[in-house]
């Protein structure tokens, strides 16, 4: 019985904690609302800045697509905690008697699901805006993957990162560095999928990608009590 | 704080001799590379100083283990003096590559993946400076800081494998496609006897580095603690 | 010798010395460093442990 429950309290506890984040960004809007409108002011200042005309578009398209989701991600992230821990709840959440992890996979699955309502807007519009299809399974799937990489990472860090002085600026300098492997993978598997190249030149990257998820994940979960821990 | 004990001030002196010789022997010993001329004289303290690099974050991921599952202070105090001294050497081995790098490959700087995943660890290591500057209270820092410094020494094989599968299948505009090949050369015998004594000195300067840097961690943590007493 | 003269190295020797420059300019900095923030950490400890006594 003892056995049957504990996992059932896990994902209670994980569930509690992922519905917690959404209903409160449901009555406030405040950070997807930002996460947007910074996402979508990053692609207005690519286009003056890189020129994208239909030849330049084809190349730099997955570039001026992941940096953005980077910004807008760091966005999140940080908000996402400063909020937890400015209104002492980051405290209130360590009080209760549930698993450290299940907070930590509560955080990631909640800043997970803002980063997709932000990348799941961005995309069409981007795709209205210069004539590119960018609904294509393959670049789906590679957005998934960057994604869930990069926040697995941007939530240990941010945790990190609001209980320092400097925290504003300190969460990019302390994710960037790390995520260089996620980024350059997802940007050459979604340049491959834009430019129709064939799967055995694109299946690396998506190896790499599994890879540092699979790596990230586990490493992060295991030291999220630390960072935590008062 | 103790004084300095004698066997540190031994090593001190065996380092310094020992460091002096490795200097002649770069100069005078080593024959002339043919095809490059005199910069390659700088090759060896370029690879010694990357190696002590290297050597030093795996220290510091070591001992971030360690402090975790202790919760010992003298494994911080060791976490950050090995990564200090290692940004300085990384440091020097970046410049140097690039000066190399000029000549040879007639450009200061080529994305080549070692270069490239260098100066990405530089980076991750200076955020972990700043970590540690912007948390108060020193039983976080060190939690923080061991946490990162695993951390970033775990993404240093995947940063430097996808940097050079990037390189592998788009070949970089300037030089060759594979810049390792231009500019390698055959080690010849007092070559090889010079690099590995390099690297073996270096590796002693690293020690005492080290320890020196352990002595001066335990004397800041002394003085924070004393004036946290004073002030309260 | 006489494969010397056929094939004079290029002179690369201004990028030695700078490269050494480097080495023992950045090694001598950090070593100053080192002695200096130590000898700060000592007066500031002599300080402290007689401000410590007098209370």
């Amino acid at each position: 019985m003892k056995n049957n429950s504990q996992p059932a309290n896990f994902f209670r506890a994980l569930w509690a904690v992922v519905w917690k984040d959404l209903s409160a960004e449901w009555r406030s809007r405040e950070l997807l609302t930002a996460m947007l409108v910074f996402a979508l002011l990053v692609i207005l200042i690519f286009n003056f800045a890189l020129e994208l005309d239909a030849r330049a578009r084809a190349s730099v398209t997955s570039g001026v697509l992941w940096v953005t989701f980077a910004f807008a991600g760091t966005l999140g992230l940080n908000r996402s905690m400063a909020a937890e821990k400015d209104r002492g709840c980051l405290d209130g959440l360590l009080l209760t008697p549930v698993d450290r992890s299940a907070i930590y996979f509560g955080k990631a699955i909640g800043n997970l699901i803002f980063m997709f309502v932000v990348e799941v807007i961005v995309l069409p519009i981007y795709s209205v805006l210069y004539n590119i299809n960018l609904f294509r399974p393959g670049l789906l799937l590679v957005i998934v993957l960057g994604s869930i990489g990069y926040v697995a990472v941007g939530t240990l860090l941010s945790t990190m990162a609001v209980q320092a002085r400097t925290r504003d600026i300190l969460l990019p300098i302390l994710l960037f560095p790390l995520v260089v492997p996620v980024m350059i993978a997802a940007v050459k598997a979604s340049g491959g999928f834009l430019q129709g190249l064939p799967w055995d030149e694109i299946s690396i990257w998506i190896n790499l990608l599994i890879v540092y998820d699979v790596i990230f994940v586990a490493v992060a979960f295991m030291f999220f009590d630390y960072v935590v821990e008062e | 704080m103790q004084s300095k004990p004698r066997f540190l001030s031994i090593l001190d002196t065996v380092t310094a001799i020992l460091f002096v010789v490795a200097v002649a022997m770069v100069f005078f010993y080593a024959p002339l590379e043919r095809t490059m001329g005199q910069v390659q004289k700088v090759f060896y303290f370029h690879v010694a100083t990357a190696w002590v690099g290297m050597l030093g974050f795996m220290v510091a991921a070591v001992v971030g283990v360690l402090y975790l599952t202790k919760n010992d202070r003298k494994y911080d105090i060791a976490g950050l003096a090995a990564i200090e001294i290692s940004l300085v050497f990384f440091f020097i081995a970046i410049i140097l590559g690039s000066i190399w790098a000029r000549p040879v490959w007639n450009t200061w700087w080529t994305w080549d993946p070692r270069l490239t995943t260098a100066t990405i660890v530089e980076l991750i290591y200076a955020a972990y400076m700043m970590l540690r500057q912007g948390i108060e209270d020193p039983d976080r820092r060190a939690r923080f800081g061991a946490v990162y410094a695993i951390l970033g020494f775990i993404s240093v094989p995947l940063t430097f494998i996808s940097i050079r599968l990037l390189r592998t299948i788009h070949p970089v505009v300037i030089g060759n496609s594979d810049p390792s090949a231009e500019g390698s050369f055959s080690m010849t015998g007092p070559m090889k006897t010079t690099f590995f004594y390099s690297l073996f000195v270096f590796s002693v300067l690293f020690v005492d580095l080290f320890w020196h840097r352990i002595r001066m961690g335990k004397l800041a943590a002394k003085v924070e603690e004393l004036r946290l007493k004073v002030s309260s | 010798m006489l494969m010397a003269l056929f094939q004079a190295p290029p002179d690369t020797t201004g990028y030695m010395i700078a490269g050494f420059a480097v080495f023992f300019g950045v090694m001598l900095v950090y070593l100053v460093s080192y002695f200096v923030r130590f000898k700060n950490l000592r007066q500031d400890l002599e300080v402290l442990q007689e401000i410590d006594s007098e209370e």
